[in-house]
């Protein structure tokens, strides 16, 4: 273990004479006084992260009290696991919990696949300029907000106005308000997400396939695998361990299921299947001002997103040998 | 040129045919309310309009962009775009640097202090309460300064520092360059490929946030873009009063038609400046997550 690249012959030399434990610290000394400069370039980041970063999650603590917020966090009550004792026996928490999972279950289900699919496909294509046609397109819609994205479906699902009932209509079905009908409000939560991320979440797989030796198709072509063999022996698992990684960080984020897009698509009809943890959190914390009923809401979703990506990536190393660390 | 099997005639069919899909898939909405937005109010109420404009009018569209109160929230919005992303791409960058030099002491410490930051996070109500304690609430600061630093946008540019061949800093260190000189001269510029993507990232994060500015703002005289466009598109009771339409001009012009119009014409700056960055972010990616 040598840290140091740029020996300086000199000081070495006098400290190789002292004990090893002696000079490694002089010799670490010294590589950061002569890199002082790059220590210093570290402060702002350091101070952006200890005032936008960690002083959230130390104000995490106001889930263990009854926060006032005319007495701040010192003179507030402290109430142990009370907010938690009410978050598992509300009757909320039945509803929001079975409509947050269901919604990212659907996601990863349905969503999770697709983009890989779509790389795999994209690798199939020879004409470069087809290729770079559908890239620029299908990365399009992640760069629309969500309140744009939100208004173009609700403009084309519109039950008076939307082509996507002329078309019912048009096939002799009756017209359908997709946006408060709690049969179809999750799906409509799952096709939106699909049609803003799925192209752009392809970009990971292109890279990875990009990435693989180009000599791997080659032996297999020699050998006479076709592009379907080639697909399933060399793409697939030449990116197996990307796809396990995007999985572990997405299962993380499984009590994540949209808070920003729900808001802006649902409204009070659609409570019963669209409240989600994040929408809940917003109405609870910031429609009532109950902070701290709300902030213990919002510890228990990062606390299990925290855990599942630890054991994600657990199972991940003792399975496959690769972590996202 | 080898002639090629049947079932490799068979996959291009299905792979062409199904990307094919997707770009449509991908276009329809937009295609479908940017025909509606330069469509006449009776062809958009009797659902004539499909993929192209019917009875085609500016009306709406002209209505959008001489709106005084559209205007003030672009311009929040350009503010806000322009001065979070060159803020941005500053402080990322000049934290990325030294995180990329691994073989530095402590260095490795600073970099689990960013990474755990994206697999834990205080969320909405502690964010919220710092903004309100910090003075921010009703200031566009409130809008930026917490968007600073995206730890995801620093390892793009960190894994791509660390990407480049250590020889050429090291020639330089032997002509006796400072570490400044190295990053003014040497490093930033042939890094141009990360920064166009990670300044791509920030603006669209900055231009397209709507939860925060929802959190943080109540002035109506601050509503960047976004807030104004949840308003006018989504809305819909009270849409009506937004608009202030005059009489004279509602022949021609409808709730519905000024809202597709504003959806259109706030989604024009992203696609004017996509097609230019484009090529380098897919450059920028491809090197920035080879170690992931």
């Amino acid at each position: 273990m040598n840290p140091n690249p740029h020996p300086n012959p000199g000081r070495a030399a006098t400290a190789a004479a002292d004990t090893p434990v002696r000079a490694r610290r002089w010799r670490r000394l010294s590589i950061v006084r002569r890199n002082y400069d790059l220590y210093l370039l570290l402060i702002p980041g350091l101070a952006f992260l200890l005032l936008f970063k960690y002083a959230p999650i130390y104000g995490l603590v106001i889930a263990f009290q009854d926060f006032n917020i005319f007495k701040g966090i010192g003179g507030s009550e402290w109430v142990g696991m009370q907010q938690f004792h009410r978050l598992f026996t509300s009757h909320d928490f039945g509803t929001v919990m079975r409509n947050t999972l269901l919604i990212s279950l659907y996601k990863i289900v349905l969503l999770f696949p697709l983009p890989i699919l779509i790389a795999v496909l994209l690798n199939e294509v020879a004409r470069m300029w087809f290729k770079r046609a559908v890239q620029t397109i299908i990365y399009l819609p992640h760069f629309l907000s969500w309140v744009v994205v939100a208004g173009l479906f609700v403009n084309i699902l519109s039950p008076s106005t939307g082509i996507v009932n002329h078309i019912i209509q048009f096939f002799g079905g009756h017209p359908v308000s997709f946006l408060m009908d709690n049969h179809f409000f999750r799906s409509v939560i799952v096709a939106t997400a699909g049609w803003k991320e799925v192209g752009w979440n392809a970009i990971v797989f292109i890279a990875a396939i990009a990435g693989l030796d180009p000599e791997l198709y080659e032996a297999a072509r020699l050998d006479g695998a076709n592009r379907i063999q080639q697909m399933f022996k060399i793409t697939l698992p030449g990116i197996a361990s990307t796809i396990m990684l995007m999985l572990i960080l997405r299962i993380g984020g499984v009590l994540e299921a949209g808070t920003e897009q729900i808001l802006l698509l649902y409204n009070p009809t659609v409570y019963e299947s669209g409240d989600v943890l994040g929408t809940y959190i917003y109405r609870v914390g910031l429609g009532s001002m109950e902070y701290s009923y709300s902030t213990a809401v919002g510890l228990f979703e990062s606390a299990v997103g925290f855990a599942l990506v630890l054991s994600g990536n657990f199972v991940s190393r003792r399975i496959t040998g690769k972590s996202i660390w | 040129m080898r002639t090629k099997s049947v079932t490799d005639r068979m996959l291009d069919v299905f792979v062409y045919g199904l990307l094919l899909l997707l770009a449509v898939a991908c276009l329809f909405p937009f295609l479908n309310v940017l025909s509606k937005s330069l469509s006449a109010n009776w062809a958009v109420l009797s659902g004539k309009v499909g993929l192209w404009p019917v009875g085609f009018t500016l009306e709406n569209v002209y209505y959008v962009v001489t709106d005084g109160i559209f205007l003030n929230a672009l311009k929040i919005s350009v503010f806000v775009t322009v001065v979070g992303t060159l803020g941005s791409v500053l402080f990322t960058g000049i934290s990325a640097y030294p995180l990329s030099k691994k073989h530095l002491p402590g260095i490795k410490p600073v970099l689990v202090l960013y990474v755990f930051t994206m697999l834990f996070n205080g969320g909405m109500i502690p964010s919220y309460l710092l903004i309100k304690q910090l003075g921010l609430m009703n200031n566009l600061a409130s809008l930026i300064l917490p968007g600073l630093i995206n730890v995801f946008n620093m390892l793009l540019i960190k894994n791509y520092f660390e990407s480049l061949p250590e020889s050429l800093e090291e020639s330089a260190k032997l002509d006796g360059a400072s570490n400044l000189t190295i990053v003014l001269r040497i490093i930033i510029p042939i890094s141009m490929p990360v920064f166009a993507t990670v300044s791509l990232f920030y603006a669209v994060a900055f231009w397209s946030d709507w939860f925060h500015p929802m959190l943080y703002l109540n002035d109506p005289s601050l509503k960047p873009l976004q807030l104004y466009l949840r308003d006018i598109v989504l809305e819909a009771d009270t849409s009506n009063q937004n608009l202030n339409l005059n009489i004279d001009r509602l022949m021609n012009l409808s709730p519905e038609g000024i809202r597709n119009a504003t959806v259109i014409v706030s989604t024009i700056p992203i696609l004017l400046v996509y097609p230019f960055l484009q090529r380098y972010f897919i450059r920028g990616i491809l090197v920035g997550s080879v170690k992931g």
